[in-house]
């Protein structure tokens, strides 16, 4: 909690919302960083498309890093947050017999579907990387309006990283907050 | 009390606001004969109902501990595509405009219109919830 009033360091000059508004504010921050990246990637298609001088296209090579990362970013927060704690609470202490597995096969579950979450939306960044040296660096097209189709795939794939990211630290402070009040 | 617009101006006024954004998006068409900035209207018809209807679901339920606890995971998925639909408006006539659709003039023109299309509805939204209080109040007080 570091916007608790008492122990803050620092006399702020301005009033820190509360929870309700960063959380909304946050999830409205994460779906504007969405749909800027999907534009900056839908960018270089439509330019590609229409008004393309030189003779590199986009094609369905350059789409699949951005729907890993769309992908990625829906199985991430698609999940429910109290399972992952769930496990690592009741794990440890080792209560209920059958309660105590179960709730450690959800967690472990959890944690799967997470970790390929993650995967997916690394995976769209690396991609999209790999798209942009592969097909632009290699092959000396360094020039910028062509360079471009690249650059913007590898800033649409990266805005899209930081929407899932702002949209999950948004949910998780408001997690904790619930979590304080309910004990 | 003293200074009461009556609804009827306010819906009118509103309408004409409206009216406004739509005669600039359809000229910002029509001038260059180019429709491809028609789909700004779209976008931006599309921006407040996500929201309208979790806020007609939400206050049809209204109960101090769903603020919180229940209500506030079903909230955050119409925000995110409230705000991902007007990005989308905003940024959809500079690409437009990067890829030499259309020109600088009909980008600015749609972009404009589409944000008074916007903020009309939203305008319109806020004056409707907040005059049953009004009302209320003028009737019975």
């Amino acid at each position: 909690m570091e916007t608790e009033p008492n122990n803050r360091l620092f006399r702020l000059p301005f009033k820190i919302p509360s929870f309700q508004g960063v959380r909304a504010l946050g999830v409205y921050l994460s779906g504007t960083l969405y749909a800027l990246g999907f534009w900056v990637f839908l960018d270089a298609v439509l330019y590609s498309k229409y008004s393309n001088a030189s003779d590199v296209h986009v094609t369905f090579i350059d789409w699949i890093p951005f729907l890993c990362s769309t992908l990625g970013m829906i199985v991430v927060n698609s999940i429910e947050k109290n399972r992952l704690m769930q496990g690592a609470l009741n794990g440890g202490s080792g209560g209920g017999a059958f309660g105590g597995d179960l709730d450690a096969h959800m967690a472990w579950q959890a944690r799967t579907v997470l970790f390929c979450g993650f995967a997916l939306l690394a995976g769209g960044l690396a991609g999209s990387i790999v798209v942009l040296v592969i097909k632009f660096l290699v092959k000396d097209y360094t020039s910028y309006p062509t360079l471009g189709m690249g650059v913007n795939n590898v800033l649409g794939n990266l805005l899209i990283l930081g929407s899932c990211v702002i949209l999950w630290v948004a949910q998780t402070v408001e997690d904790e907050y619930s979590y304080s009040l309910t004990i | 009390m003293q200074f009461k617009v009556s609804p009827l101006t306010k819906i009118i006024s509103l309408s004409g606001f409206l009216a406004l954004g739509f005669l600039l998006v359809i000229l910002s068409c029509a001038l260059f004969h180019n429709y491809y900035p028609l789909y700004d209207i779209m976008l931006f018809l599309l921006a407040p109902i996500p929201n309208s209807i979790a806020g007609a679901r939400h206050s049809g339920e209204a109960d101090f501990m769903s603020e919180g606890a229940g209500g506030s995971s079903t909230q955050d998925f119409p925000h995110f595509l409230t705000a991902m639909l007007v990005t989308s408006g905003l940024s959809l006539p500079l690409v437009f405009y990067h890829c030499k659709l259309i020109g600088s003039a009909a980008c600015a023109m749609s972009m404009a219109g589409g944000l008074i299309i916007y903020s009309s509805i939203v305008i319109f939204s806020w004056f409707f919830h907040g005059n049953w209080d009004d009302e209320d109040d003028a009737l019975f007080g």
